[in-house]
């Protein structure tokens, strides 16, 4: 349960199990946050969008936080000033430094038709933030166009008080008698000349969902493993181009997994967890068709609620431990950050985190053009990938902070291989 | 508009494609819509700036309170003078660079040089010696220049810097030589008593870098070794 304090005006929130990371781990230049945006067919008007945020506050308490620093923990505390909308700047995700997460953990941009919202990883996962801007856009446009929007297709009541199971950190009640363990193989590491002036190069492809999916079913996968197959062949051919044979390494891709849909809940907060699936190339060469299948079969093996709640009850046994609790939070930051360093990102060599498909009412359907979900680059590795689907075309977008586009050349070519067309574009700037 | 290398399809007006940067032949003349704005956010310098004004301000307050107590006790500031002048040495050398946003090394040090020099005088003033303007000042003339060509040579010279490193540590240990010549012209002391080891240390130093740089195994070999 949410702690709430009646004695001060201001709401506060412990983190979630998966959010306490997250403000350990962050560095001068670097922390973890993602951005959800939607387009629409006209430019956006700042001041209604304005309104819009801040008819939200009521309904998404946990989103207008910022981050605090307690003895023991960190935690997030009610913003009271609203927060102001912005415009966009040259690339997505620039720095969330800590005095600006000390006023508030998620950012409102806008840019021509395009409204932007970019989460501090503490608030919320991905499927939490397309809500959040499903409402927002929901709100936008009924405060521009006087639309009646039912509460359907994730957009919730404006009216309503946020449910308690919306607030709850849903990690504590899913965690299984028994913690996975076990250090996992290292795996290779992408690496490539950083921009010096923290730079993020986005590409975003976007492809038509129906050929995606003949795609993935022409291989007999899902969209997720179809879409990580194709990138771990794209990261080994990049692999075998850059060094011999006896340097090789195994390829695996972390692959977030929704467990609302595994446990039947529907948080706000974090509650997601991620997989790390691949293969390995020093075993012999694999074709794309047994590098799904191997990806499908992994995928199915590791996302089960019984795994799940073993890997959930890991993460949430420290957080128990009477010890640990009693540690004040600078030495528990630094066990977090060692612990990370070691083998937080080790696991994989790069995301490719995959939404869905974002649907929304039927009466905001004409207004709306796109959603896009992008993740920002981790600590120890320059590219990530996440994918989005709406109306029938599919925002795959590929991020990365160092200059070379040799990845996103190899992923976005091979689709095109496989029959997907690709209309490519990017933020790239002239040098 | 096709990229005829990937295949992909490419926004209007695209010059090149993003992918593998193969340029766009058949320019269509369509304008190009920015998909981000030109806006960059900007550095933030604020918690330097609080940290540079704290530490001058502690140091402001170390020489006052020093200032303060040496007039209580002796009526006249004594040891203060040094305290007071060392902090002020202090700060012009480590604390006033970082308060600009570029480092001008032959401003800052020929800055730094003249407070090192007024700071002998006043020692050389209050004790009443006769050895500023014989030893102190040419010491402290050819250290500061030596520094200067360094820094100069450094930012300059892009290849063979090992080379250019091994060359200067051998001059340093030469100049050991004439800061003894002026120590022997001034207080009279023996000549290459200490100067020799200086020589000889700094010497093998940069002959073993200056063979290093000229046999590149040993060179990859020692940067595999000892990187940073």
């Amino acid at each position: 349960m949410p702690k709430h304090s009646r004695t001060r005006t201001r709401r506060w929130f412990r983190l979630d199990n998966a959010a306490l990371i997250f403000p350990a781990i962050m560095r001068r230049h670097w922390n973890n946050c993602f951005r959800l945006s939607v387009t629409l067919h006209e430019d956006v008007d700042p001041a209604v969008l304005e309104q819009a945020v801040k008819a939200l506050e009521p309904r998404f308490p946990t989103m207008f936080v910022r981050l605090r620093t307690g003895f023991f923990w960190y935690f997030l505390e009610q913003i009271r000033e609203p927060v102001r909308v912005q415009p966009e700047y040259a690339y997505p995700l620039t720095h969330m430094s800590r005095s600006e997460l000390r006023k508030s953990c998620l950012r409102v941009l806008y840019f021509r038709n395009r409204i932007a919202v970019e989460f501090f990883h503490s608030v919320t996962d991905g499927t939490g933030g397309l809500i959040f801007v499903k409402n927002l856009a929901a709100r936008y446009l009924s405060i521009k166009y006087g639309l009646e929007i039912p509460a359907e297709d994730g957009v919730l009541d404006p009216g309503e008080a946020p449910r308690p199971e919306e607030l709850r950190d849903c990690f504590q009640e899913c965690a299984g008698p028994r913690a996975a363990g076990g250090a996992e193989e290292k795996v290779l590491r992408l690496r490539g000349t950083p921009e010096p002036d923290r730079f993020r190069h986005l590409i975003t492809g976007v492809v038509d969902t129906r050929a995606l999916l003949d795609a993935a079913h022409a291989q007999g996968v899902s969209v997720s493993a179809f879409l990580a197959a194709v990138m771990a062949e794209a990261v080994q051919r990049r692999q075998a181009a850059e060094c011999p044979p006896r340097k090789w390494k195994p390829i695996k891709i972390t692959v977030p997994v929704n467990l609302r849909q595994l446990y039947g809940k529907d948080t706000m907060r974090n509650f997601a967890l991620t997989v790390n699936i691949g293969f390995d190339p020093r075993d012999g060469e694999y074709s794309l068709a047994e590098i799904c299948r191997q990806m499908t079969h992994q995928l199915a093996a590791e996302a089960v609620p019984q795994k799940m709640s073993a890997k959930i009850a890991a993460n949430v046994n420290p957080q128990r431990s009477l010890a640990l609790r009693l540690a004040p939070l600078p030495l528990k930051t630094l066990v977090m950050r060692l612990v990370y360093s070691a083998r937080g990102e080790s696991g994989g060599c790069l995301n490719v985190s995959n939404l869905g498909r974002a649907s929304v009412p039927a009466v905001m359907e004409p207004y709306i053009s796109r959603f896009e979900f992008i993740i920002g680059v981790q600590y120890t590795y320059p590219n990530n990938c996440s994918v989005l689907s709406y109306g029938g075309r599919t925002c795959i977008n590929m991020i990365r902070s160092i200059r070379e586009s040799e990845l996103e050349r190899l992923f976005f070519s091979r689709l095109v291989e496989l029959g997907v067309p690709v209309e490519i574009e990017s933020n790239e700037r002239k040098d | 508009m096709y990229c005829v290398k990937c295949g992909v399809k490419l926004p209007d007006g695209a010059g090149a494609c993003p992918l593998c940067n193969t340029p766009v032949l058949y320019d269509d003349g369509a304008a190009r819509e920015a998909r981000y704005s030109d806006r960059y956010p900007a550095e933030q310098r604020h918690g330097k700036f609080v940290l540079l004004a704290l530490l001058t301000a502690v140091m402001a307050a170390t020489g006052m309170i020093c200032l303060i107590l040496c007039l209580k006790t002796y009526g006249r500031a004594s040891w203060s003078g040094y305290v007071l002048l060392g902090l002020a040495l202090a700060w012009i050398v480590a604390i006033l660079p970082a308060w600009f946003r570029r480092w001008h090394p032959f401003i800052f040090l020929s800055v730094d040089i003249a407070a090192i020099c007024g700071f002998l005088v006043y020692v050389n003033g209050v004790t009443g010696g006769h050895w500023f303007l014989p030893f102190a000042f040419p010491v402290t003339l050819l250290l500061g220049a030596i520094l200067l060509v360094i820094v100069a040579l450094m930012r300059r010279v892009r290849r063979g810097r090992l080379r250019l490193t091994a060359v200067l540590i051998i001059c340093v240990g030469l100049s050991c030589m004439l800061i003894e010549l002026f120590e022997h012209i001034t207080f009279g002391t023996q000549m290459f008593l200490w100067s020799l080891y200086c020589v000889s240390a700094f010497g093998a130093v940069g002959l073993f870098l200056l063979i290093a740089s000229l046999i590149p195994p040993l060179r990859a070999f020692l940067e595999r070794k000892f990187f940073i």
